[in-house]
């Protein structure tokens, strides 16, 4: 029976939001929000400031209770203590007791879960020997943040969420967080991840959701969302004059970079066809989809009608 | 995966709730803001206004009762401060929220900052009374010192409460200015650190908590205290009931619940009755402990009740330790009972030094007090013994009034006195009215600086009768009594009567 239900579990979400509104006085913070999380996926949810994010992911971890919809994690109640045994979290606005050390915030968190990783596994696998035993009060803003992802796994999670994780990581520690996060999904973790880094989402995330107005304007894989922005860059070095470029009607935009040409368009096949008849030089050609940036600045931008449309556009793509 | 991956042995489970513990005290530890001013504190206002400056040092029964006092003053700030200036923070800046998140055994949080508080009160308490008996040559025996950290630990739950509902409210930031304004008057305006000299302020006395806890520390160490200890329980149990549920209520509306997952369904307003109920209760109690929180200790009849009884034994344990075993029995006492009747005109007694007003002046005080023997005694007799004065505020524990030397030497010396041998009497009666305010009995012994047995009572308008059960005064030496007294330590002016003493 046990495996029965193992087997029907697999198949589910490992969370869920099921039309999900949420409403905080005049401002309607989320508006029927659908959203899964499957398991050994990465997903990153998207949006601009005020699109909902940080209330889904309350709701997902039972600190809030939605006006009306409902909300699951494990399929249960987020806010049952079960549940909670089998996520991690790491938020962005938390401030933790500057006198305790490192490893004495670890071992208290893991000491919460069954099955936990013990604080010197945690310390060794984000490499925080070197600040275990100092005062969280005087680590940098990104070391405090790598104590707070070591926290945040310390329990062996089967869900992580993450909110933010890489703010103020320099270079190699955000390539060093990326790659637990990479090991972490393929040891079976799924991650909900939240970032205004594009390229991180871009980076690391199985399958993207872009919220706007608390509604889920675009969802699916990277290439799926990048797909949903048809233009395309053009980049080359050409003689020919601004003038004749932007005249040809497939043209959207023109561009000078460092002396090359970045034309923008959404037929790239025959404004490429133009060009070679024009201009028999021309020289460096690359062709370039629209990046997950583009894609997310474009879906965002979309007034409140094309989101609507797009809200239904991301229910096909997913 | 199926929930068994969730569970947690009870085993663990205990063992994060103990994580957490250890996990808070080194936090506390490591918090010099906090650890200094809790511990050092009370014991530093101790040593200088109990021992060095209030009259303490080498006068026991009042350095004891300060011992008392000031051992209240160390077990409010763990609890204000520990919960409201910590939880106040640790809102704002997220912590909570985090926490909320995370599977915490529910009520870890409350538990561990409360074994806390209480182990804070332990070291301060602890503290003083090294410092009571190293520096104070406080006479305060084993079962004092158990009794006073025992009602401390406990009595820090009620300012747990307060501080847990202040940090609900406020900002971190003005979280230390705010319970300082609470933590600092309050222990003012109970009248725990010094006399009050206002009559309003000291009538008022029973609405601040601090007060409850001061009488049963007061009583913890055999130290004169007014109310019940039943009035002064539920009005602590009532403060902590109260505000435990508003700070739960207030950070409920917040979206933190440190008790586990919130209510919901048909579950919700039952609790939320279920609160209504324990704030009704709560309420009730503390008018209860507020009502009857300045009533005397003894009843003015002569129905003594076993709870005065109790409080009298408790009174015990100094003497008993100080007490000189050799020292010689008293004079056996004259066959008659009559000690004063004062319708002579005077204030002579029956036998011994007669009655002598007395003030506090040798040991640094202001008070003032004199006597007279005066007309319309109780019962139409000719004369009674009139007491009145002034009680100041210069020395932290002032006791004034009129004092009969049963074997006494016309010397000023209280050391050369001697003692009378009232062992087979049983009871001191006389008849008192007055103001209406609550005046002390004190029946000294052989031991010099030991605290007296004490016995409180009211004189109302009308002439009573009191009646002091001595075989139930414990702490008193009926073999070797060295001076009866009758007076009072309540800051401002007294007038007493009292007429027709006699020892049964």
């Amino acid at each position: 029976m046990l495996h029965v239900m193992e087997d029907d579990m697999s198949q589910q979400p490992l969370a869920r939001l099921a039309g999900a509104h949420k409403r905080f006085g005049a401002v309607k913070a989320l508006d029927g929000l659908d959203l899964a999380v499957d398991r050994g996926e990465m997903l990153a949810l998207l949006g601009p400031n005020g699109a909902g994010k940080s209330t889904a992911i309350s709701l997902l971890l039972g600190l809030q209770r939605a006006d009306s919809g409902s909300a699951f994690l494990f399929g249960e109640d987020p806010q049952s203590i079960d549940a909670r045994r089998r996520i991690g979290v790491m938020m962005q606005e938390v401030n933790l007791s500057p006198v305790m050390h490192p490893h004495e915030m670890i071992a208290q968190v893991a000491s919460y879960y069954p099955t936990p990783y013990t604080a010197a596994e945690v310390i060794k696998r984000l490499s925080l020997e070197s600040i275990a035993s100092r005062p969280y009060g005087k680590l940098s803003g990104g070391q405090k943040r790598q104590v707070q992802f070591g926290m945040a796994i310390a329990g062996r999670p089967e869900l992580l969420f993450l909110d933010e994780p890489t703010v103020g990581l320099d270079v190699h520690a955000r390539e060093a967080l990326w790659r637990v996060l990479r090991d972490l999904v393929h040891e079976g973790c799924s991650i909900v991840l939240t970032t205004h880094y594009i390229e991180e989402a871009e980076s690391l995330a199985d399958r993207v959701a872009v919220l706007k107005h608390g509604r889920l304007v675009a969802g699916g894989s990277v290439d799926e969302i990048r797909a949903y922005v048809s233009r395309k860059n053009i980049l080359c070095r050409t003689t020919l004059a601004r003038e004749v470029i932007t005249g040809w009607p497939e043209v959207q935009e023109l561009r000078e970079e460092s002396g090359a040409m970045n034309i923008i368009t959404r037929d790239a096949e025959t404004v490429l066809r133009r060009l070679l008849a024009a201009d028999a030089n021309v020289s460096d050609i690359e062709v370039r989809r629209a990046g997950l940036a583009e894609a997310f600045a474009e879906i965002t931008s979309a007034n409140q009608a094309d989101a609507n449309q797009g809200g239904a556009d991301a229910g096909k793509l997913q | 995966m199926s929930n068994a991956y969730a569970q947690m042995s009870r085993s663990r489970v205990f063992a994060a709730y103990l994580g957490d513990i250890r996990y808070e005290l080194t936090k506390m530890v490591r918090t010099p803001a906090f650890a200094i001013p809790t511990i050092i504190f009370p014991a530093m206002f101790y040593l200088l206004f109990g021992i060095l400056a209030g009259g303490g040092r080498g006068n026991a029964p009042f350095a004891l009762q300060a011992l008392a006092r000031w051992s209240v003053f160390g077990a409010m700030a763990p609890g204000l401060f520990g919960f409201g200036v910590s939880l106040a923070f640790e809102r704002e800046q997220g912590l909570l929220i985090l926490k909320q998140a995370l599977p915490m055994p529910p009520g870890s949080y409350l538990i561990g900052r409360m074994f806390n508080a209480m182990v804070f009160v332990c070291i301060s308490t602890l503290l003083l009374l090294t410092i009571a008996v190293t520096m104070g040559h406080v006479p305060v025996t084993l079962g004092q010192a158990a009794r006073i950290l025992f009602v401390d630990a406990l009595g820090v739950l009620p300012f747990c409460a307060i501080g847990l509902f202040v940090g609900s409210l406020i900002s971190g930031q003005a979280a230390p200015a705010i319970i300082n304004l609470i933590y600092l008057p309050m222990a003012f305006l109970s009248g725990l650190l010094f006399p009050l000299p206002i009559r309003i302020l000291q009538q008022i006395t029973p609405v601040w908590p601090s007060h409850h806890l001061g009488q049963l520390s007061l009583a913890a160490v055999g130290a004169p205290a007014v109310g019940t200890t039943a009035n002064h329980v539920a009005a602590l149990v009532g403060v902590t009931v109260l505000f435990f549920v508003l700070a739960m209520r207030r950070l409920g509306s917040r979206g933190i619940s440190l008790l586990g997952p919130a209510p919901t369904g048909a579950v919700f307003p039952l609790r939320r009755a279920l609160n209504m109920a324990m704030m009704g209760i709560a309420i009730g109690l503390i008018i209860t402990g507020i009502v009857g929180g300045t009533a005397p200790v003894a009843a003015a009849s002569t129905a003594a009740t076993s709870k005065d009884a109790t409080e009298g034994k408790t009174a015990t344990a100094a003497t008993d330790a100080a007490a000189s075993p050799d020292a010689p029995v008293g004079v056996v006492a004259p066959d008659t009972t009559l000690i004063a009747d004062f319708d002579s005109g005077s204030d002579q007694a029956s036998y011994g030094i007669g009655w002598h007003a007395f003030d506090d002046k040798s040991r640094g005080g202001n008070s003032t007090t004199s006597q007279r023997v005066v007309a319309d005694g109780a019962g139409h007799s000719k004369g009674a013994l009139e007491v009145s004065g002034d009680v100041g505020t210069a020395i932290q524990y002032p006791f004034v009034g009129t004092s009969f030397l049963p074997n006494g030497k016309p010397t000023p010396d209280f050391s050369q006195q001697g003692f009378m041998n009232y062992s087979s009497r049983h009871t001191l009666r006389f008849f008192a009215r007055g103001d209406g305010h609550n005046y002390t009995v004190a029946i000294s012994g052989p031991v010099l600086g030991a605290i007296p047995a004490m016995y409180g009572f009211n004189a109302g308008a009308d002439w009573q009768e009191v009646a002091v059960p001595l075989a139930e005064l414990g702490n008193l030496d009926l073999e070797r009594v060295k001076a009866i007294s009758v007076g009072t330590m309540a800051p401002g002016p007294f007038r007493f009567q009292i007429d027709n003493v006699r020892i049964e």
